[in-house]
């Protein structure tokens, strides 16, 4: 078994079909590659294929992905039948800022969770709260109150057998002046921290030194490269930064990017890191070109660091 | 009927389906390049399906939604001078389907969150001066089943709700000038004819839309339906397919990709086998004088289903 294994953060967007059974009808019908991209049969089997060998889901899926399965179970069965398995499911901790919406977020969190069990994953990845625009800058107090929610999803999950892992957004309220403040606020036997490299590197940290200052912390990863780190205060906290008027991307393939992933591999190594990494393409335009691309990355400079 | 008053729906664009390059449609720049095209293709007009999802997502700038609008050009009179200058005068109809809330065994919720964004689309297509609010109804037949298992036994339930929510925004429709009208999905717990006991029991104002492909799927011929309802339509859809629904497609989760069948179950307008030309002369004949919008709904190629739709209305007494 290799130190890491590999899985495909979902964001294939909704796939209408299980599987396309009379696939040459299908594309005889209007002879596009529309086909490739309809059924999860394929989209799995793509997966297997790269080495990607599990999958996060994306919690806007569920409502498609269960009246299509039947179930978590059986979709679970289904990605299992090719050769991937449900490692987790990410989650937004709306409002866990608020102490008036402690309660609801933390339900939510515990639903999320029982989710994640359903499915056979063991990981939630979860952003702390919504955007900085509208909502920060955060107090002291509510901080505390995120990293208080926080905990008792932790402790909730821990229970259950899930590990949640702080996701933290560029152009969230949990952002640059409060980041490391609520990490070492929530309780480290309950809460973990998922480490999206392009993300906290467009925050605004330098993604080694951040990982020598928490690797004991990292329960997982969202690999992926950016070639716009540390942008200003202006960008991350103005209204909706993540999709761009112009078609710019923040988020590009291992390796397509700026980012010291070597770097960031010797570290690994360094500390003997073992788990899942997803790899999250978000704001890539094929996914099937970017998965593809990431695995020759992998294998030809990555994981000869280490694997 | 002259061509020049049909309007292109943006359904066009696929908001929903995976396919390469489909990531672009949220951003801001492609529906500025777009809606010059949209006038190259020689439509005036276009109807907007409104999408609340987009408003938790931050894809600011796309019309799909008011938070988007407002975001980005800060009013919908700013945006409509941004249609304007590309050469689109008008936007007829704003639609809205709950679907999206389907999502849990919990009814309070589904009603709860479809009112409220219903309500705000409808505020929506007051703002862009829109003729009319086309709401569906029901969310998928097969969609719903799976979070009510028991939804024949809910059915009256279901039924009445819909009434009281369709009731409070015929009230408000009526007082922003924006005529209601109810879509009538071949997938909707009110399929076919059940649609117009939903309609006896609103307002008169509250209007049909003709959808020609999913009257045809329900087994309904469109031209006899619009002669015999003529004075209760609200708006027409151009809308083309060559889907026979022999396996109850209609009750599955989600019915508009059949799954014992190939590919899509809506056409580009006139590469199916609906009359469209037939439904427009008797609209004519009719003297009909409200919103008509062609629909090139899952079309695989946005650019070419402008131009097929185009090509088909030119065939049309002008």
């Amino acid at each position: 078994m290799p130190n890491i294994r590999y899985a495909n953060m979902c964001h294939w967007k909704a796939i209408p079909y299980r599987q396309i059974e009379n696939f040459r009808d299908f594309y005889y019908e209007d002879k596009t590659n529309t086909a490739y991209y309809s059924d999860w049969d394929r989209i799995l089997k793509y997966q297997a294929a790269l080495g990607f060998d599990g999958i996060e889901i994306a919690p806007w899926d569920l409502s498609d992905i269960l009246p299509l399965f039947g179930s978590p179970e059986n979709f679970a069965a289904f990605a299992k039948d090719r050769g991937v398995e449900v490692i987790g499911m990410f989650h937004g901790a709306h409002a866990s800022h608020d102490a008036g919406h402690e309660e609801e977020a933390i339900r939510a969190g515990r639903e999320a969770v029982d989710t994640i069990v359903k499915f056979g994953g063991s990981y939630m990845n979860t952003c702390p709260t919504q955007n900085y625009c509208g909502t920060g800058p955060l107090s002291h107090e509510e901080v505390q109150q995120c990293a208080k929610v926080m905990n008792a999803i932790g402790e909730y999950a821990t229970d259950n057998g899930v590990k949640i892992g702080l996701h933290n957004e560029f152009f969230c309220a949990i952002n640059l002046p409060n980041h490391r403040q609520l990490i070492e606020t929530t309780d480290p036997r309950y809460v973990h921290y998922c480490l999206d490299t392009a993300q906290v590197a467009i925050l605004g940290e330098d993604i080694l030194t951040f990982y020598k200052d928490y690797h004991d912390r990292i329960s997982t990863f969202h690999l992926k490269d950016t070639a716009s780190a540390f942008q200003p205060d202006s960008v991350r906290y103005s209204r909706d930064p993540e999709i761009t008027d112009d078609g710019t991307r923040w988020f590009w393939e291992p390796g397509l990017g700026e980012l010291d992933l070597e770097g960031l591999y010797r570290l690994l190594k360094e500390h003997e890191f073992k788990g899942w990494m997803s790899i999250e393409y978000d704001g890539s335009p094929d996914m099937l070109a970017s998965m593809a691309l990431t695995r020759f990355h992998l294998d030809t400079v990555l994981r000869p660091i280490y694997d | 009927m002259n061509s020049d008053r049909i309007a292109i729906s943006l359904d066009l664009i696929n908001r929903h389906y995976q396919e390469p390059n489909r990531n672009r449609f949220e951003s801001k720049y492609f529906w500025e390049e777009l809606y010059p095209l949209i006038r190259a293709s020689g439509f005036r007009s276009i109807e907007i399906p409104y999408e609340p999802v987009w408003q938790f997502g931050g894809r600011s700038g796309v019309p799909m939604n008011r938070y988007c609008i407002n975001t980005k050009y800060e009013s919908a009179a700013n945006y409509r001078t941004v249609l304007a200058d590309a050469g689109i005068d008008r936007v007829t109809g704003v639609t809205f389907d709950p679907n999206l809330f389907m999502r849990n065994d919990n009814l309070d919720f589904f009603f709860g969150a479809s009112g409220h964004f219903a309500g705000e689309a409808l505020a929506h297509a007051a703002d862009l001066g829109a003729d009319y609010f086309a709401i569906s109804p029901s969310p998928f037949y097969g969609r719903a089943a799976h979070y009510h298992p028991d939804l024949e036994a809910k059915r009256e339930t279901f039924a009445a709700r819909t009434t009281d929510l369709l009731g409070g925004l015929a009230e408000k429709a009526a007082a922003s000038g924006v005529t209601l009208v109810l879509r009538n999905e071949y997938w909707s717990l009110f399929r076919g004819e059940q649609i117009l006991s939903l309609l006896d029991a609103l307002p008169d104002g509250v209007k049909l839309d003709i959808d020609a492909a999913t009257l045809t799927i329900a087994g309904i011929d469109p031209k006899p339906f619009i002669e015999a309802h003529q004075a209760r339509i609200g708006c027409v859809h151009l809308t083309d397919t060559d889907f026979v629904d022999a396996d109850e497609t209609w009750k599955t989760a989600n019915p508009e990709f059949p799954a014992a069948r190939a590919t899509q179950v809506f056409r580009d307008p006139g590469t199916g086998s609906v009359d469209l030309a037939g439904i427009v002369s008797l609209l004519d004949r009719l003297g009909y004088q409200g919103p008509v919008v062609a629909s090139a709904r899952q079309t695989r190629d946005p650019f070419r289903a402008l131009l097929r739709t185009r090509a088909l209305l030119n065939q049309f007494a002008n």
